[in-house]
């Protein structure tokens, strides 16, 4: 019965999940395997839009750099974020609560603010090359924006905090101790990382990992604006068909292709971390 | 620790070392973690650093893994001064109270650390984590996972990581802390065997007196960074050295007076006859009873004796502690072994030999 009661309170959730999120979904899908013509949908059984995607060298173009990106962008806050998680995590500092807020704070500004931001120091005659090329050092400004490298400090920028706060709570519940104790079992410093603190801090790699990933793959407003339809992405095809072209159908192929990707992902994470779990909690 | 040694002979055939610190010193901010802390712990001998949270014990110990770098002074390892070897190549085991098991590696796997670090070979291997696992009593848990074990099979084990590599010294950081009453007084005489067995220096940590006075060779008491008293158990309970260590270790009736010169000191009017000449007369002085040395009713002739009222009984089970108001206002507390033989309120004669009762300077 107090089972049964509480099931109750996810109801209000589930609904809203329901109605806003699985049902346009599966709406999404109904109509990526639909027909459509001079912009009615015809509700049949096709894969001709998935066939279209996959047979075009652009779009399979697309989809790669798409994860490229994804990639370049996971890396990049893996390595920037593990140093900042560790140092958060075992910090005993009174400025632990600013430089967390400063962590966080990307979160905080807008993202066409954000994004804004970056062009003033990135663009060919922004901070950075102008600062550069007016004190003569070089001659010509650095191709900062407007390419893949634009794109992926926004992105780094924004999504660094999901890594971060991934991988902090993982850290937080290593024992110290454990390192001590493979210290005085004869292992370097940097040994003793790689044997104990990296295995251990694993869940939290994976967790951040595919969080970045998966955000990046499907952000959409800063590879328009700092890559200035020159660093293409599937999102970009997605809105190009839905709201430009009007190819519902295909557009929703698009969009569907990278939650199936996302989707993939999520499942490779769970099997890895529950093999890198066998021996913890 | 010698090649052939360290391949050839078995857990128990380890040559003991010898450590000494001299003079250790460490500061944290304001705090004085260690003040000038010296002492020397012979070959194989079990020696324990006895405290109060804070007072310096653990920064010791951590000094002589190497996770502490002394502001002043020396640890000395057989003779060599290793202030400035790091942890990983003193080679010290180190048992913690949280274990500090590697949770994702086997059991098997985290005993075999330590010789996978030295470039054992695998064949030496499989033998010396399958003798130490033998060793600690847990032959055939080596496949299973820390999480799998109760919290004295994992303080084992570690016990078994730490021992296999046969460390000059084994630390002991509070490493029953965790365990329950039970389960530690089991572990105590265990630990101890194996102690024995190995023959292995050990140095342990602890803030229990009463596991500090059962394993012990020998036992540094430490206060606020320093050491009040060294000594083999049975001499810091009997005979202890300062009003802190009378009081820290056991229960002490502890009766501030004055010396009235002579093998006399007077408290709340009552004089008291002493084991030794107490500083001249006029000193501020404390006299420590232990409890159980204070006759009630007692047939015999006693050196002292006070005419007291009981105020309160403690049925502890085994033993009955008596709070007794003496006349003239020394308040003391007495233990007997059985019955209960004085209700509250009963007239008794406290008396003690003036042997037990020990003049420390106030």
């Amino acid at each position: 019965m107090r089972a049964r009661a509480r099931l109750l309170l996810l109801l209000p959730f589930t609904a809203l999940l329901g109605v806003f999120f699985a049902a346009p979904l599966l709406l999404m899908v109904a109509i990526s395997v639909s027909r459509q013509s001079f912009g009615e949908l015809q509700w049949t059984f096709t894969l001709h839009h998935y066939a279209r995607f996959f047979s075009d060298a652009y779009y399979i173009g697309v989809l790669w750099d798409t994860l490229v990106l994804g990639a370049i962008v996971t890396v990049a806050s893996l390595l920037l974020g593990y140093p900042l998680a560790y140092h958060l995590a075992r910090t005993r500092s009174r400025w632990k609560p600013f430089l967390l807020v400063a962590v966080l704070s990307p979160l905080l500004v807008g993202i066409v603010i954000r994004c804004y931001g970056w062009m003033i120091l990135l663009a060919d005659r922004g901070l950075i090359n102008a600062t550069l090329v007016e004190r003569g050092w070089l001659a010509k400004p650095l191709p900062l924006m407007y390419n893949r490298f634009g794109v992926a400090v926004a992105l780094v920028h924004v999504f660094l905090p999901f890594m971060v706060l991934s991988l902090t709570g993982v850290l937080k519940r290593i024992d110290p101790h454990a390192l001590e104790a493979a210290m005085t079992l004869g292992a370097s410093p940097r040994r003793a990382f790689l044997e104990v603190t990296l295995p251990l801090s694993l869940p939290g790699i994976l967790a951040g990992s595919l969080l970045v990933f998966s955000l990046a793959i499907s952000s959409f407003v800063v590879p328009v604006l700092l890559g200035g339809f020159k660093v293409q992405v599937l999102p970009m095809i997605v809105y190009e068909q839905v709201l430009s072209v009007f190819d519902w159908p295909f557009g929703a192929a698009n969009a569907f292709v990278l939650l199936v990707i996302s989707i993939a992902l999520i499942a490779v994470y769970i099997r890895v971390t529950e093999r890198a779990l066998r021996g913890i909690v | 620790m010698d090649r052939a040694l360290e391949q050839g002979a078995s857990l128990s055939e380890a040559r003991a070392a010898d450590v000494s610190l001299r003079g250790l010193e460490k500061r944290y901010g304001a705090t004085r973690a260690l003040a000038g802390v010296s002492l020397d712990v012979a070959p194989g001998e079990f020696f324990t650093l006895l405290g109060p949270s804070g007072c310096g014990k653990t920064t010791s110990l951590r000094a002589v893994a190497g996770f502490v770098a002394p502001d002043a002074g020396d640890v000395l390892i057989r003779g060599a001064r290793v202030n400035a070897v790091p942890p990983h190549r003193r080679h010290v085991g180190l048992v913690f109270q949280s274990y500090a098991l590697f949770p994702h590696r086997t059991v098997r796997q985290n005993v075999a650390f330590g010789l996978r670090m030295q470039r054992t070979a695998r064949v030496e291997i499989e033998r010396l984590v399958a003798d130490a696992l033998a060793l600690v009593q847990l032959p055939g848990h080596g496949e299973r996972y820390p999480r799998e074990l109760s919290g004295g099979e994992q303080q084992r084990v570690a016990l078994a990581r730490a021992l296999v590599t046969r460390p000059a010294v084994l630390l002991l950081d509070e490493p029953l802390g965790a365990l329950d009453k039970k389960l530690r007084d089991h572990m105590k005489i265990e630990l101890k065997r194996l102690q024995r067995d190995v023959g292995v220096t050990t140095i342990y940590v602890t803030h229990d007196q009463e596991e500090a006075l059962t394993m012990s060779d020998r036992l540094a008491v430490m206060r606020a960074g320093h050491i009040e008293q060294v000594g083999a158990p049975r001499e810091i309970y009997e005979t202890p050295g300062t009003v802190f260590v009378a009081g820290f270790i056991g229960n002490t009736n502890l009766l501030a007076g004055r010396s009235r010169g002579g093998a006399a000191v007077e408290c709340a009017g009552v004089t008291i006859a002493t084991a030794a000449s107490a500083p001249a007369a006029g000193a501020p002085v404390t006299i420590a009873v232990r409890p159980e040395r204070i006759r009630l009713d007692d047939t015999g002739r006693l050196d002292n004796e006070v005419a007291a009222t009981v105020a309160h009984v403690v049925y502890q089970g085994e033993t009955v502690r008596y709070l007794l108001a003496a006349d003239g206002g020394l308040e003391l507390q007495a233990v007997e072994l059985g019955r209960v033989r004085f209700p509250a309120g009963s007239r008794v004669r406290a008396g003690w030999a003036a042997a037990d009762a020990r003049v420390l300077l106030s």
